[in-house]
Parts: C-alpha cells; sequence; structure tokens
C-alpha cells in the first residue's frame, strides 16, 4: 500500500513537473550576460579570451551581433595542438582551420540555435536527444543569450525541490 | 553466405593494412588497396554482385561526405580569382599530358580524355602533414593549395560529368549533345540550390522534432541517396549528385550536428569506404601489372610531371617566385580518393581497360609515396636558399 501511495505521489509529481516545464520559457532561464567572440578577433584575442574565462564555447558574433558561429574548446586544442593531430584529421577543412587567424577562419560556422520563446523541456528534449550541450539562443539572428546543461539541471532540481 | 566472409575479411584486412600504413606515415586508403589487391589473389577470384553494390554505395558515400564535411559554400564563394587561375592552368596542363598519353598509345578519343580527366584532380589531405611539420600551413603556397583544392575537386566533378556522358553517347558528342549535357548539369545544381534554400533548412527544423531513432542521422541519408538518384535521372552519375548533395547539406545547421556527422562518417568510413578501396585493390589486374610497361610508367611519370608544370606555371602567372611555385607544383601532385573514384567509374562503364586501370592505380600509390618527400624537399631547397641569401 505504502509503495503504491509512494507511486501516485511520484506520477502526479511528474505530471505537473512535466507540465510547469513546458510552460516555463528559455528567455527566463538563459544567460543573457555572455563573452562573446568577434568574427574578426585574431587567434591571440581568441586564446586571451580562453585563458581569462573558463567556458566550453563560445558564440562567435559579427559586428551587428549576428550569430554566425561557435569556437570550443576542442577546436582550441586543436590548433594548440596541431604537430600532434593524427593522419586521419588531415583534411582538408582542418587545414583551413589550422591555418585560419581570425575566429571567422576557425569557428564551427553551423551552430544549432534556439528561440528564446521554446520551452525549457524543448532545450532539455534536444540535449538529450542530440548529445548536444548548450544552445546559443537567437532572436531574429541576433544573439540573445545561452543555455547550458548546468543551467537546466538547476531549473529542473529547483521545480522537483518544490514539489 | 560466402560474402559474408568477404565483406568480414576485406573490412578487417583493410583497418589492420591501413593501422600499418598509417602508422608508417601513410594514408591509410594505401593498407585499403593492398587488403583487396591480398584477398584478390588468395580469396575473391570473381567479384559478387553484392561486392559491387557496396563498393559502389563506397564511391558515393566518399564523395558524399566530401561535399558535407570537407566542403563550405562559404569558402568557395571567399575564395580568390587567383586560385582560380592557379588551379585552371594546373588543371589544363595535367590534362593535356593524360589526353596526350593516349593520343600516343592510340586509345580511342573518350579513353584519352578520360585519362586526362583522371589526371586532374588533387588529394591535399596527403601532403597535409607535410606543410604542418614544415610550417608552411599557412604561408602562401600552403594557403593557395587549400584554396585550389576546393576548385580542383568541382572542376573534378564537372570534367567526369562530361566524359560520363560522352560515354553513354559512345562517340565524341555533338555541339549540340554538349549543350544538352550542360543544360543537365546546369538543372540539376539549380534544382539542388533551390532544394538548400527553400526546402532543406525547414525539413531538418522539422525533422529534429520527429520521436522516431535517428531520424537526423536517417535524413542526411535519404538526401544523400536522394541526389544521387536524381542525379542519374539527369544522365549524370551518382556520384556527382551525391557530391552536390552533401555541399547543399553543408550549411544546414541541424544537418551538421556533431554527433550526427560522426554517424555519417562511422557509416561512410566504418563500412562503404574500405571496401570501395578494397574493391579496387580486387579489381586490379595483377597481370597487367606484372608487365609494367612504357605505359605504366609514362602513366606515372606524366601524371605528377604534369601537376608539377601546371601548378609552377600558375603559380608563377599569379605572381608567386620560383621557390614557392614550385613547393606548390608539388604540394598538388598527390591523387586518392577522387581519382580512384573516377577510374572506377572509367571501368565501369568500360570507358578504360584494365591497363589503364592498373597504371592509374599504381599512379596514385606512387604520388601518395613521393609527394610528401618531394615537397619536404622543395621546402628544405627554400629555406637553403634564403639563408644563404640572408
Amino acid at each position: 500500500m505504502v509503495d503504491n501511495d509512494g507511486d501516485e505521489d511520484r506520477i502526479r509529481s511528474e505530471r505537473s513537473f512535466a507540465e510547469r516545464c513546458s510552460e516555463m520559457f528559455i528567455k527566463n532561464f538563459m544567460t543573457k550576460d555572455l563573452v562573446t567572440i568577434s568574427e574578426n578577433d585574431s587567434i591571440d584575442q581568441i586564446l586571451e579570451t580562453f585563458d581569462k574565462y573558463h567556458f566550453h564555447t563560445y558564440p562567435v558574433v559579427n559586428e551587428d551581433n549576428i550569430l554566425v558561429g561557435t569556437i570550443d574548446q576542442d577546436t582550441i586544442l586543436k590548433i594548440l595542438l596541431v604537430h600532434r593531430a593524427p593522419r586521419s584529421e588531415h583534411t582538408h577543412l582542418n587545414a583551413v582551420v589550422f591555418q585560419g587567424d581570425t575566429a571567422k577562419a576557425i569557428m564551427v560556422p553551423h551552430p544549432v540555435s534556439i528561440s528564446p520563446d521554446e520551452h525549457l523541456c524543448t532545450a532539455a528534449d534536444m540535449m538529450l536527444k542530440h548529445k548536444i550541450d548548450r544552445f546559443c539562443i537567437v532572436e531574429d539572428g541576433k544573439l540573445v543569450g545561452i543555455i547550458c546543461k548546468p543551467d537546466l539541471i538547476k531549473e529542473v532540481y529547483k521545480l522537483r525541490g518544490s514539489d | 553466405m560466402e560474402v559474408l566472409l568477404h565483406i568480414l575479411l576485406i573490412l578487417l584486412l583493410a583497418k589492420l593494412f591501413g593501422e600499418i600504413f598509417e602508422r608508417a606515415g601513410f594514408p591509410s586508403i594505401l593498407g585499403e588497396l593492398l587488403s583487396g589487391m591480398v584477398l584478390g589473389i588468395l580469396l575473391i577470384h570473381q567479384e559478387s554482385e553484392i561486392l559491387k553494390f557496396l563498393a559502389e554505395m563506397g564511391a558515393i558515400f566518399l564523395l558524399f561526405t566530401a561535399g558535407y564535411k570537407e566542403v563550405h559554400l562559404r569558402d568557395l564563394k571567399e575564395s580568390s580569382a587567383k586560385a582560380s587561375i592557379v588551379t585552371v592552368v594546373q588543371i589544363i596542363v595535367a590534362f593535356s599530358f593524360g589526353a596526350a598519353i593516349g593520343v600516343y598509345f592510340h586509345l580511342s578519343v573518350l579513353e584519352s580524355i578520360f585519362i586526362g580527366v583522371a589526371f586532374s584532380p588533387t588529394s591535399i589531405g596527403v601532403v597535409v602533414r607535410t606543410l604542418i611539420d614544415m610550417d608552411y600551413l599557412s604561408s602562401k603556397p600552403g594557403s593557395m593549395m587549400l584554396t585550389s583544392a576546393i576548385f580542383d575537386d568541382i572542376i573534378g566533378i564537372f570534367l567526369l560529368s562530361i566524359v560520363v556522358t560522352m560515354a553513354t553517347y559512345e562517340q565524341f558528342p555533338s555541339g549540340l549533345q554538349v549543350l544538352i549535357i550542360l543544360l543537365k548539369m546546369i538543372a540539376f545544381v539549380a534544382i539542388m540550390f533551390s532544394l538548400r534554400k527553400w526546402a532543406f533548412s525547414r525539413l531538418f527544423d522539422q525533422i529534429h522534432k520527429m520521436h522516431v531513432k535517428e531520424s537526423i542521422f536517417a535524413f542526411v541519408i535519404v538526401i544523400a541517396l536522394f541526389s544521387a538518384y536524381l542525379a542519374e535521372v539527369f544522365g549524370l552519375h551518382a556520384v556527382i549528385g551525391a557530391f552536390i548533395g552533401g555541399v547543399m547539406l553543408s550549411d544546414v545547421p541541424h544537418a551538421k550536428i556533431e554527433h550526427v556527422q560522426s554517424k555519417v562518417t562511422g557509416l561512410a568510413y566504418g563500412i562503404f569506404v574500405p571496401i570501395f578501396f578494397a574493391f579496387i585493390g580486387i579489381s586490379l589486374n595483377i597481370a597487367s601489372l606484372q608487365t609494367i610497361g612504357l605505359f605504366s610508367v609514362l602513366v606515372v611519370v606524366l601524371a605528377l610531371l604534369g601537376k608539377l608544370i601546371g601548378g609552377f606555371l600558375g603559380s608563377r602567372l599569379i605572381g608567386f617566385d620560383n621557390y614557392d611555385s614550385l613547393i606548390f607544383g608539388f604540394g598538388v601532385m598527390p591523387r586518392a580518393g577522387v581519382e580512384l573514384v573516377l577510374i572506377s567509374i572509367g571501368k565501369e562503364m568500360g570507358i578504360i581497360g584494365d591497363e589503364v586501370f592498373s597504371a592509374i592505380v599504381l599512379m596514385v600509390a606512387v604520388s601518395i609515396f613521393v609527394s610528401p618527400v618531394l615537397l619536404k624537399k622543395a621546402i628544405q631547397f627554400k629555406n637553403r636558399a634564403n639563408s644563404n641569401n640572408t
């Protein structure tokens, strides 16, 4: 009996959690105070940014604050360890990245973005489904925020706690 | 079910031999070719239809991933006019050398043109290690090689379309037929561009919301096969369509999610592409290799010289000095995947015979061995000359 009661509580709690999660918009939970890289920043400026802050990924924007790409730690590590890159990494595209001297040349130019009006659950579903750790939030092409897994976990944890 | 054993052994040996070559400092493609040659001698004496089909899929996926992962439309837009000049010059010279061999040995017009086309592309990946080791990737000739390589692939694919259509006419096409070929190509590319502009992004915006497993991956493969099929409908070859389809997906964010890319690469390089390279090894006529005569030697020497001279002349035209032009010429010498796709199509369509096929495979292998060494020597030569002058 105790187990059944426990199950019912859990189901009720999960239902209300799912409902509430679907009512929460990304714009209310995203990080708005962003560290960005300009598409014309030099490699040295980018390395300084990575040295100063400790985020995994930085959005790259143009002068109109339009999101044009992302640069992550993997790309930087690849550039720094270029002499150790295995032969399988010697592709044309990697060679272009290795010899790049601005953010525009080394960034990943096709970031998956999400609207600030999407639900928190949508972001969580996509992160799990496509193994993506963070989304740039874009409104009319302009970068307005970023949301990553720890942000989501924090909010979900708060929701469960309030149940 | 003998074919299961064949596929198992091909994949096993291709990866093992590939690893040996990688560790020795050469691309794994040589090991994959060797695995096919070994199996061709010891076990697989008759090419089965299933193996042939899998090899064709390998060629399709090799070029699809080249377009999907390696080419960015942004890079094409930004590529300089200088790069197109130097590319066109080196292709014209390489093509002429190839076609001249055919004429000299009294091969048919079509076969001679095909050898010229097979001489045209470059596989820049083979010399990237040397450029990195010698700190020459960002140099003037280094960046020109990278830009030129994009044009090189595209012009190679374009020439292939022409020669494949010529083969279907079984004669040198008339002016009207050439016009029809061009119109078909333009129509195909226009349809693919329209799909990219109006359909692909919207399609993937919906696909990523689907609940079924691996929806994005499946649709990337669907587009690869659709592009290949559509190209055939337009009288072009499937691999041309696959390459263009890949390019059209190269800037669709949801289609380029990292873990989707790794699955597409896994399917291509884990299964189909090794089978394709091994199949070329199996198809090699050992008898024609054993009788390496003047023809094979000329194919190897002129294919390498064509690129060297063409690259040198093109670079001089755009203002490089003799040293940088020489470095560029050696840098564009290697051939690998695209050339092997070209000759397998040529053989399958009956355009080239065993001797031409085997000679070009030999040329590919030689170019992979010698290009990095010659490039390194050219860079050292320039460095020595510079230090003597200072």
